[in-house]
């Protein structure tokens, strides 16, 4: 729910309490008005049918609509006025209703008289409908009102908010292009975009000096161990080696000759996410493909591994030329690598899709971790653990999609264009 | 042969030269531009081996200078600039073969040998080995004149080893010259040991020597004492 909305709705909630609370002050208010013109009015008809006492001397009870008056001789006392409710046959309507009644004592002359007045009340129940009519129509407009204002504050106010927003989600480390804001006469948002633009000036520079470190570090690596591994050839050519010594020297070989490896592949890595292989053309696939099976053949013989592919002919994609082959070659490197002797791979490649499927083990670890650096799953010697880390990086920068299936015993690695 | 060694490392020249010397060849050596931009004005070499990243300048410019001095030099690009804009650009230039480090030594050599044979012998292309003969256009090998069936991977072995003789050779430098970026992909080196096997065999089959040597736990050597 966006954030305007929730704002809307509490104000709209807590209006509603404060209408409900108003509407009983309103309608205690308008009663007591009410009671209070009733009274005054009643007062009003006492002092009307004093004068009408004394202009008509009047002796005998006296009986009319809505007024009494009963002589009560000299003796007596006088008394406060007093009202009370009570219900009265009403003249016109013919049905019992509720009455204002004035009782007095007053003496008018020498005589003492009883007076009794009633008015028609007006209801209480009226006067809450009226309140609650009044009430709603208010709420109503309220509501009808609130919803346009949140309406215009999202679309203006909130407008260098929403821009920020897009902005953030625009934002590309490998892009390499700061987020820029204008300034916004909004303090807030002001503080929020010059915080953003620090944090991603910050990301961006942090992120440009390890991509550095590591294309560098990957590089500065290959001259010493290019010396370390001269050192061994050389060692190896001196005489009276035991076969021990030749052991260690070969297995000494081993592991500079994986780490260098290790090390072209990463700055490979760091190269293609710098953007380094831009120059896209279009790749026939279906050849290189070919190609590449051809060359790939040999290998898979000695495993004894069967290559079957169905290959549809002048598939193009748009890509960068060293990429394509880097990602077919390391996708049926991977498809050798992780089968078993005299297994099977099977290939396909139509317009739409690239699907490589090799038998092999199941996975020990998470699928999900497949394309991620230095995941291995068996710890195969030769392997660096950075191929298919390398194709999803290639699928990346070129806009395809990729994605791993195992169905038993097939693994299924497989690019979308 | 001639070569001079452009390197501004002085431990890599120095196992370059080191292992070079015992094929005796002469190696001179500099470790930066203006050196080698000095030796190169004086002297005539059959083959410069540069690395590209030296201190004080770019070694395609050396290049560019080799190639205006002296055309006839043979030019092997050593870097560890794995970038395949610097091979391309090199190649264009005129250098002969890029070997990106770090590299075997007897690959080198097998590249310097090949590099020389191309510019230097001319229409020569028969490399003879007591009663084994490679012709390195055609690819065909005798033994005793008699043909020998070998495949492509074979013929390369054996000229690997050829020109590597006498010198233990490691199964991963057979498979990294045999395969080159396609190394990776292989568990064990018995491909290597089954190619081996089979050139062994056809060349005793033909009446030659069996002069592979199986160094244990190490790799193998073509033995000429045997």
């Amino acid at each position: 729910m966006k954030l305007i909305f929730k704002i809307t709705l509490l104000y709209l909630l807590i209006s509603l309490v404060v209408f409900l609370i108003g509407g009983i002050i309103t309608h205690q208010i308008i009663m007591r008005e009410v009671i209070y013109e009733e009274q005054r009015f009643l007062r009003e008809r006492l002092d009307f049918a004093i004068r009408m006492i004394e202009r008509r001397k009047l002796h005998k009870p006296f009986e009319r609509d809505k007024i009494k008056i009963i002589p009560l001789g000299t003796r007596g006392e006088e008394t406060e006025i007093a009202f009370s409710d009570t219900v009265v046959m009403h003249s016109t309507l013919q049905r019992m209703e509720p009455h204002n009644k004035l009782d007095v004592v007053k003496k008018v002359g020498q005589q003492y008289y009883k007076i009794t007045l009633y008015d028609l009340i007006v209801e209480e129940d009226d006067i809450a409908e009226g309140v609650n009519e009044a009430l709603v129509k208010v709420y109503l407009l309220l509501l009808v009102v609130v919803l346009i204002l949140s309406w215009v504050a999202s679309a203006f106010l909130l407008k260098p908010f929403n821009i920020t927003l897009d902005h953030i989600k625009n934002f590309s480390l490998r892009k390499n292009n700061p987020i820029k804001y204008k300034k916004s006469n909004t303090k807030e948002f002001d503080k929020l975009n010059k915080f953003v633009e620090e944090m991603t000036e910050k990301i961006q520079t942090d992120y440009q000096s390890l991509k550095e470190f590591t294309e560098n570090a990957s590089h500065e690596m290959q001259t010493p161990l290019s010396i370390a591994n001269g050192k061994l050839e050389l060692l190896m050519e001196s005489d009276n080696l035991t076969d021990e010594q030749v052991a260690l020297i070969v297995s000494a070989q081993g592991s500079v000759q994986r780490l260098s490896r290790m090390g072209k592949a990463l700055s490979l890595l760091t190269k293609i996410e710098n953007k380094e292989f831009e120059s896209t053309e279009e790749i026939n696939l279906s050849e290189l493909l070919l190609k590449l099976l051809f060359d790939f053949k040999e290998l898979a013989d000695l495993k004894s591994i069967k290559i079957e592919s169905e290959i549809q002919e002048h598939v193009k994609v748009n890509m960068d030329s060293t990429l394509a082959a880097i990602m077919v070659t390391n996708l049926l490197q991977n498809a050798i690598r992780h089968n078993y002797e005299e297994g099977r791979i099977h290939v396909v490649l139509t317009h739409t899709r690239l699907s490589i499927s090799n038998t092999g083990g199941a996975l020990k670890s998470d699928p999900g971790s497949l394309f991620e650096r230095f995941k291995k799953d068996n710890q195969s010697k030769e392997s660096v653990g950075l191929g298919l880390s390398i194709v999803k990086k290639i699928c990346e920068v070129s806009s395809f999609d990729i994605s791993y299936q195992y169905q038993e015993p097939d693994h299924t690695i497989e690019v979308i264009f | 042969m001639k070569l001079l060694l452009v390197e501004d490392h002085a431990e890599l020249a120095s196992n370059i030269i080191s292992y070079l010397a015992k094929e005796g060849y002469v190696c001179e050596w500099c470790n930066s531009y203006q050196k080698a931009i000095n030796k190169l004005s004086g002297f005539e070499y059959d083959i410069i081996m540069l690395d590209l990243m030296l201190p004080d300048g770019d070694g395609l410019d050396i290049l560019r200078f080799i190639k205006q001095q002296n055309a006839d030099a043979g030019v092997l690009i050593l870097s560890a600039k794995n970038a395949l804009d610097d091979k391309i650009q090199g190649l264009d230039l005129g250098a002969d073969d890029y070997l990106p480090k770090p590299f075997h030594l007897s690959e080198l050599n097998a590249r310097l040998k090949a590099i020389y044979r191309r510019r230097n012998l001319g229409g020569a292309h028969d490399i003879i080995f007591n009663e084994i003969s490679l012709n390195t256009d055609t690819m065909e090998v005798k033994v005793n004149d008699r043909y020998l069936d070998l495949t492509r991977k074979e013929y390369e072995m054996l000229l690997y080893m050829i020109v590597n003789k006498s010198r233990v050779l490691t199964k991963q430098s057979i498979a990294e010259h045999l395969w080159g970026d396609y190394m990776d992909s292989v568990d064990s080196f018995d491909f290597v040991y089954q190619h081996i096997k089979n050139l062994r065999k056809k060349i005793v089959q033909a009446g030659g020597r069996d002069y592979i040597q199986t160094m244990y736990g190490s790799g193998y050597k073509f033995n000429p004492n045997i």
